[in-house]
């Protein structure tokens, strides 16, 4: 297509302007770990810190980690994410393999009902299991943050699914020829074909853990068991004119799944579109 | 049946042992929390001691309470804006990335960036971004000569400030999915109108947005179902304040169930809140009946 050089010009300051807009936020949120309460409030308003390439740089977040445990808040956070995503990469995929691949009584009715928990809100569920996992004596452990991971995942079932479906049946049929079960085909054929996959769910499920809110909030009431998100918000109810410190934190909140973003963006992005092209 | 004719290469249990943790955490998880709540939501109920059943009292009280119907609406307001919001930023944004720009992988990166962070932090930093005079939106609307409202404590507006966040945390996601539609639009129909000597504007609107109507009819739905998804960002920007002017259906479950621990009086807005998702729901069905039929 033939387009004006001026026109183009055009698109690419808006594409830099939408960036910008997009990023600045969280620009602004390390520049401001990297200054000190005075310079805060002050005007003018600063977009560069303060404190950068000079003594005590690393003050906020000395601060942050020792006074304030966010190393350990980190580590429960990713031990939490880490089995969350686990569950789902092994309990996802057998559950797909059944829908793709065999023909049973009530088939269509567990679709529909599993596609039918996706629209539920979290807020309609929420009380009756946090019952359950009272009753269970659950309450403070990681296992209500774990365990409903390793029992179902509606998004990840539909996703594997159509990777299932997609795999030449040529596969299938020689496996069945030899003779392999179906776990054997599903576990060293099938499973092996969807690294790309697997390794996208995983990424999916693991931030989907990280930066959830309201089940660690009822189920973690201890600070040593806190996760980065509660560890934050209990940070801002008691320190709220602490700018510098609660950035800090909010930067090493989110630290970690920025760099795995920056690694993966790709199969994140990829997996996003082909979830749009198929709807 | 052809299927019995196959070879049978696995037994009948197979599927039902493959299905089976999907089984328990369905019914567990989610079929018998659907029915429980519904259940106690004609329950006055505080976790602890037995629920008593009291029939329609709590719906009663609930539909005859100011309160309610305050957040009622907001819940319906931060729908609209949001479905809204997303919906035209995600296709502006699409239309900008879908060109061929050396780097165009680096700006969509950026522009999906808040989509994966905390909404959590996000909401914090806002705060900082939105706070009075130290802010700096304050600061260059200062600048210019316009005094800032109080973005958050008015009452009037704070419920537009929050759902104005949401969006700029969401539309990268939206554009991801335009995007995605755009992408598969067949491109000799595109090049047809070229030659036909289509003006850009007419291509867009009488080509481009035509063809994209079953993407447009997806992020629609995917939008709504996001649109009840606010409690985070409540939490972290105002918890429901300044009176009561962000709370919605999903943070006042939260509060009356948490906080106040009417557990069963939080089932009965729950259910509201249910109610409204399902007649969304079947809108949608008609919706997608009618109006988005793929045009190829």
């Amino acid at each position: 297509m033939v387009k004006k050089k001026s026109s183009r010009y055009v698109i690419l300051v808006l594409i830099i302007l939408a960036s910008f807009v997009s990023v600045f936020p969280f620009l602004w949120m390390v520049s401001t770990s990297f200054m000190s309460e005075d310079v805060i409030f002050a005007l003018p308003v600063r977009i560069f810190p303060n404190k950068l390439f000079k003594a005590g740089m690393w003050d906020n977040y000395k601060t942050v980690i020792s006074k304030y445990s966010f190393g350990l808040y980190t580590w429960n956070s990713f031990v939490i994410s880490f089995l969350a995503a686990l569950g789902q990469i092994f309990v996802c995929p057998m559950a797909s393999f059944a829908f793709a691949k065999m023909r049973f009584r009530g088939r269509r009715w567990i679709y529909a009902l599993l596609l039918m928990t996706l629209m539920i809100p979290v807020q309609v569920i929420i009380i009756p299991e946090y019952y359950l996992m009272m009753k269970l004596g659950w309450i403070n452990s990681f296992l209500p943050l774990i365990v409903p991971s390793f029992l179902s995942g509606a998004l990840g079932t539909f996703m594997f699914i159509s990777v299932f479906e997609a795999i030449p049946s040529a596969m299938f049929d020689a496996a069945v020829i030899d003779g392999a079960s179906a776990y054997k085909i599903l576990w060293r054929v099938y499973f092996p074909q969807a690294t790309a996959s697997v390794a996208t769910l995983f990424i999916i499920a693991f931030m989907n853990n990280w930066n959830d809110l309201l089940r660690p909030l009822l189920y973690l009431n201890k600070a040593r068991l806190y996760t980065v998100t509660i560890g934050l918000t209990r940070f801002q109810s008691e320190y709220t004119s602490s700018w510098a410190l609660l950035l800090t934190a909010s930067v090493l909140s989110i630290l970690p799944l920025i760099i795995v973003y920056i690694f993966c963006q790709r199969y994140i992005i990829e997996n996003q579109m082909s979830a749009g092209v198929k709807g | 049946m052809a299927q019995k004719q196959k070879y049978k290469w696995h037994s009948w249990a197979t599927p039902w042992i493959l299905l089976f943790p999907t089984l328990v955490g369905l019914f567990v998880f989610r079929l018998i929390p659907i029915v429980s709540s519904f259940v106690l939501s004609f329950s006055d109920w505080n976790l602890i001691r037995d629920p008593v059943f009291n029939g329609f009292q709590n719906y009663r009280e609930l539909f005859s309470d100011p309160d309610f119907w305050k957040i009622f609406g907001n819940t319906l307001k931060i729908t609209l804006g949001y479905v809204a919001g997303s919906m035209v930023f995600g296709l502006l944004l699409a239309l900008l990335v879908n060109n061929k720009i050396k780097g165009m992988n680096f700006f969509r990166a950026a522009i999906y960036m808040p989509v994966i962070t905390s909404s959590v932090a996000v909401g914090i930093v806002w705060l900082r971004i939105l706070g009075p005079k130290y802010g700096i939106v304050d600061f260059i609307l200062k600048k210019i000569g316009v005094t800032a409202p109080y973005w958050l404590q008015d009452t009037n507006l704070a419920l537009w400030t929050v759902t104005f966040v949401q969006v700029w945390k969401m539309a990268g996601y939206y554009m991801i999915l335009f995007l995605a539609g755009l992408q598969s639009i067949n491109k000799d129909v595109l090049e047809a109108s070229v030659v036909d000597g289509a003006t850009p504007v007419q291509r867009l609107f009488r080509v481009t947005l035509p063809m994209l109507s079953p993407t447009t009819f997806f992020v629609f739905t995917v939008a709504i179902m996001d649109a009840f998804k606010n409690f985070e960002l409540i939490y972290a920007m105002t918890k429901g304040g300044p009176q009561n002017a962000t709370n919605t259906l999903v943070y006042s479950v939260y509060v009356n169930a948490f906080s106040y621990f009417r557990v069963g009086y939080a089932e009965t807005i729950a259910w509201v809140l249910m109610a409204v998702v399902g007649g969304l729901t079947i809108v949608n069905f008609y919706v997608k009946k009618y109006w988005a039929q793929p045009l190829d």
